[in-house]
């Protein structure tokens, strides 16, 4: 049967049974889809299968089931399909926050791409990744790129091809960027027809289809965005060796779940060829993240006309 | 089975005290670095832990689904671990939505539980938060007090839910299936030594007499205080002038006033008869 929707993300074809308007429509050839999105039934044990965590089970070819209580079980079969069965209606926006947060990761692990926790722009040519513990404001500097003209490749999960010929390579996820409420207030948008993540939270979903280029591009640096302590100087330092080969393992999205769907040494090689080749920057930003138009500027300063 | 030690306090008691005698203690007496990232005794409700354990970002769901998560992921937390855990808290120990103990007996080697007398809480408080004498002791009697409660930004902590002073000392006390220690602040300052063998005891902690000395020596409050002065405390929130203040009992008596005191009491008289404070 023809699926109803025609997506793009982060090249792949995805054919869904549902909307999803997170992401980019599929401009591409008439290949076959790489990525089947269905609404059905998964069932509650699959056969075979270990218990990976309270919430997800592995099987065998690749099985892999997860469960978000209240809101959706996905099952992903062979890096190829993945069948939604949602509590409630399976186009909601708190369906897809999970399919493209958690299960999009897998996915990536699946397929041999490493996925970042990190935000990502374009400055010109080139990709640049923001890390970062949770609340460091990865997505509040991303949407401050975003306002001054500098397109988002990724919000939340930044995909890398790390053996692609000539350095790693970002693939441009989707055009969406998640902000709370305080961070939608600094940049004066309006939530108006902004979808929530959750229908009781905070946090909403701003759409940047119109600056979002689908072109892949090289991975100029991967900074490390954390709030700075008390009398800590706030800027720009270079991390070496182990701590920068560390931090960025500890980056990686469901980084413990990508060991176990493919080897730690695959995982720990390509980070290493990742520090290897790519600056890995500590970014201190001070308290409320007042800075956010100059540190902007710098950064852009410091990639742009840059040739690799 | 690995299991945890919950070291549990009301804010503001002297659980950050007791943390670093346990951490000098686990490390052969040794004085406690500030700057040492390793070795530090982890708040158990740190949210990266959290989505790394669960597999998914705890900032997608509601504070009373982590609520709900949360028994789950400390049954996994433990179950990867290969030795007893030690674990700050905050939260009291509370039920959650479908009834499950937020800290799971099953899992749960036994709790520490500091308590201190809630007037001088209430002043330690005060400086904390950088509010009046008076929202502090509203605070303590605040049923819905929580931290890391926001909602229109994302906190590094997941929400700890406290109730009152009161509410959360007989939610620990009282807590059915697992082994308590009440250890009184006031007894760690008169007694440093045998109120940190007991703990190491109760922990099944190793210790002799000399380490028990040498970790005292290394967390007396002045050196503490020192040792912040040189190296800062990452734990200071912005604003307060200096995390290690006082370490005094009864220092309340020059911050607060008689009306102060007794509106302390009258909120919190029954509880602070059974812990002898009055």
């Amino acid at each position: 049967m023809r699926q109803a929707y025609d997506s793009w993300l982060c090249g792949w074809r995805v054919a869904s049974d549902v909307a999803l308007p997170d992401l980019m429509p599929w401009t591409g050839d008439n290949r076959p889809a790489d990525l089947q999105i269905r609404v059905g039934s998964v069932p509650e044990h699959l056969p075979g299968a270990v218990q990976y965590g309270p919430l997800i089970q592995l099987g065998a070819r690749a099985m892999c089931r997860f469960a978000v209580p209240g809101v959706a079980t996905y099952l992903i079969e062979n890096a190829r399909t993945v069948t939604i069965a949602p509590d409630s209606d399976a186009g909601s926006a708190e369906v897809r926050v999970f399919l493209l947060g958690t299960v999009f990761g897998i996915l990536c692990h699946q397929r041999g791409l490493l996925p970042l926790h990190a935000s990502c722009v374009r400055i010109e040519d080139h990709a640049v990744a923001f890390c970062g513990p949770s609340g460091a404001g990865k997505s509040t500097l991303a949407a401050g790129f975003e306002s001054q003209g500098y397109p988002i490749l990724s919000d939340d999960v930044c995909v890398i091809d790390t053996a692609a010929p000539g350095g790693p390579v970002v693939w441009p996820s989707f055009p969406r960027i998640k902000l709370w409420r305080d961070a939608i207030d600094r940049f004066a948008f309006s939530t108006e027809g902004l979808e929530r993540t959750r229908p009781t939270m905070e946090k909403y979903q701003v759409r940047t289809h119109r600056t979002f280029d689908i072109r892949p591009a090289p991975l100029a640096a991967v900074y490390y965005l954390r709030e700075t302590r008390e009398g800590e100087a706030e800027g720009i330092s270079q991390m070496r060796g182990l701590t920068a080969v560390r931090d960025t393992c500890n980056s990686v999205y469901r980084r413990r779940l990508g060991r176990s769907l493919g080897s730690p040494e695959a995982m720990l090689s390509a980070v290493g060829s990742l520090c290897e080749r790519i600056p890995i920057l500590r970014l201190g930003r001070g308290r409320n993240f007042s800075k956010i138009p100059s540190m902007v500027k710098d950064i852009a300063g410091m990639h742009a006309g840059v040739c690799l | 089975m690995s299991g945890f030690y919950w070291l549990a306090s009301y804010p503001k008691s002297g659980n950050t005290w007791l943390r670093l005698a346990l951490r000098s203690l686990l490390t052969g007496g040794k004085p406690v670095g500030f700057d040492e990232e390793e070795s530090w005794i982890p708040i158990a409700s740190a949210r990266d832990p959290f989505d790394s354990v669960m597999e998914l970002e705890s900032s997608d769901l509601t504070q009373e689904e982590i609520d709900c998560l949360r028994p789950m992921f400390y049954i996994e937390q433990a179950r990867l671990a290969k030795q007893p855990l030690i674990r700050k808290v905050h939260d009291a120990w509370i039920r959650t939505r479908a009834g499950t103990p937020l800290f799971p007996p099953a899992v749960t080697r036994g709790a520490i539980y500091v308590v201190r007398d809630p007037r001088d809480v209430a002043v330690s408080y005060a400086h904390h938060a950088c509010c009046s004498m008076d929202e502090a002791i509203a605070f303590l009697s605040d049923p819905n007090a929580a931290f890391a409660s926001a909602k229109t930004y994302l906190t590094g902590q997941l929400r700890q839910t406290m109730l009152t002073w009161t509410g959360h000392v007989a939610s620990w006390l009282n807590a059915p299936g697992i082994r308590v220690l009440a250890v009184r602040y006031e007894d760690m300052i008169a007694h440093p030594e045998s109120t940190l063998a007991e703990v190491a005891s109760f922990c099944g902690i190793d210790a002799g007499a000399e380490l028990i000395e040498a970790a005292t020596r290394a967390t007396r409050f002045d050196v503490l205080q020192q040792t912040e002065r040189d190296q800062g405390f990452r734990e200071k929130p912005r604003g307060m002038k200096q995390f290690f203040r006082r370490g005094q009992a009864g220092g309340w008596r020059d911050s607060l006033s008689n009306e102060q005191a007794n509106r302390i009491v009258s909120a919190h008289g029954e509880t602070m008869r059974r812990l002898h404070y009055i």
